[in-house]
């Protein structure tokens, strides 16, 4: 009888276990972001405002967090500061916060990024050229590309990236064995 | 007299230009016209040439945006989307339309691309509480314009569709 006992407490502590396993690896991405399983991400060099070259390819082995944006556009003017904030936060991580500004000349990307008080350098996508053929769904748009260089993830616009939901959710991304 | 009742048309129009917002149980679609002067004064900002302005000076502008509300995907697809001016149809050009002119008017990339930017793009979907939109541009008319917008739902396309409609809308004109 106590074997009896034992044995069902055993299958519902394994079966509990199973589930919350299930739940884990099932766990949905925050509102905003979507999966985006589109292989290589394509790459790119641009300078950014300082006139440094950056190549995207140089980027593999760490996150990336790809953000295309554009001054005109009032959704890429109020995400920044979360931006910024999301930097901030993933600061010693494996985790680089990439900006490209679509298709604006290097004084108007200064003087917006001066003016809003962020310290986000942006490469400078001039003619347009490299987010046209990244096609993002719109502007703002950013997309997660992992280690390995693929691309995994795209987030559309105006997202509050300090809040704790979308920090916690990059921050599992960095641990390999946590699969989203 | 001539001149008051030139003016009340003005003001009837300008008030007319008001931006409308169509609600259904699944979403929200909301429609506001742009004068010519907004729109002139956004792109000559942006170093826009004056022959490209000129071109888009002529065109009605109104700025979308499309709220899916539902807990289902919902697909814009323009080429659904009907229009009317004064009870006749209407063209919307097609970006590649505008793409291809901007070119034979030699405007630069950075140029086209942010024009390509402004507009609502072709094909989207939307997830459940997705918002996103873009500008449209008809031919500018006096008359009342009506729009007419079927959307597909469901992941694949296959649930029931949504029709949208209004004929509320006007051309936004600048005061004289």
């Amino acid at each position: 009888m106590k074997l009896k006992q034992t044995f069902t407490l055993l299958v519902f502590v394994l079966s509990l276990f199973s589930s919350l396993l299930l739940n884990a690896s099932n766990s949905k991405v925050p509102f905003g972001i979507r999966h985006y399983d589109i292989g290589s991400a394509q790459n790119f060099t641009l300078k950014d405002i300082d006139g440094e070259k950056f190549e995207l390819n140089n980027s593999k082995g760490s996150w990336v967090f790809l953000h295309f944006w554009a001054s005109w556009c009032g959704p890429c003017r109020a995400e920044m500061p979360a931006i910024q904030q999301l930097a901030d936060k993933m600061k010693g991580e494996n985790f680089q916060v990439i900006m490209v500004n679509t298709a604006e000349d290097e004084d108007t990307v200064f003087e917006f990024l001066g003016s809003i008080n962020v310290e986000l350098n942006s490469l400078l996508d001039v003619d347009g050229q490299v987010t046209e053929a990244w096609k993002p769904r719109g502007l703002p748009t950013s997309f997660l590309i992992n280690p390995e260089g693929k691309v995994k993830y795209q987030a559309i616009g105006g997202r509050e990236w300090g809040d704790p939901i979308y920090v916690n959710f990059l921050k599992k991304l960095l641990k390999p064995d946590v699969k989203l | 007299m001539l001149k008051i009742i030139t003016l009340m048309l003005v003001v009837s129009n300008i008030q007319a230009a008001q931006p409308v917002i169509v609600k259904t149980p699944e979403m929200v679609v909301g429609f506001t016209p742009r004068t010519a002067n907004q729109m002139g004064s956004f792109y000559e900002a942006r170093g826009f040439p004056k022959a490209v302005r000129d071109v888009l000076k002529q065109q009605c502008f109104i700025t979308v945006g499309i709220h899916n509300t539902s807990n289902k995907k919902i697909w814009l697809d323009m080429s659904n989307w009907k229009f009317t001016a004064g009870g006749k149809p209407i063209k919307r050009e097609h970006r590649d339309y505008w793409k291809q002119r901007w070119q034979n008017m030699g405007m630069p990339l950075s140029k086209q691309s942010t024009f390509r930017w402004t507009l609502i793009p072709e094909t989207l979907d939307y997830l459940p509480g997705e918002k996103e939109g873009g500008n449209i541009l008809l031919p500018f008319s006096d008359k009342p314009i009506s729009i007419t917008a079927t959307f597909a739902t469901g992941e694949n396309k296959q649930g029931e569709k949504i029709v949208i409609t209004t004929d509320k809308l006007f051309c936004a004109e600048d005061a004289e």
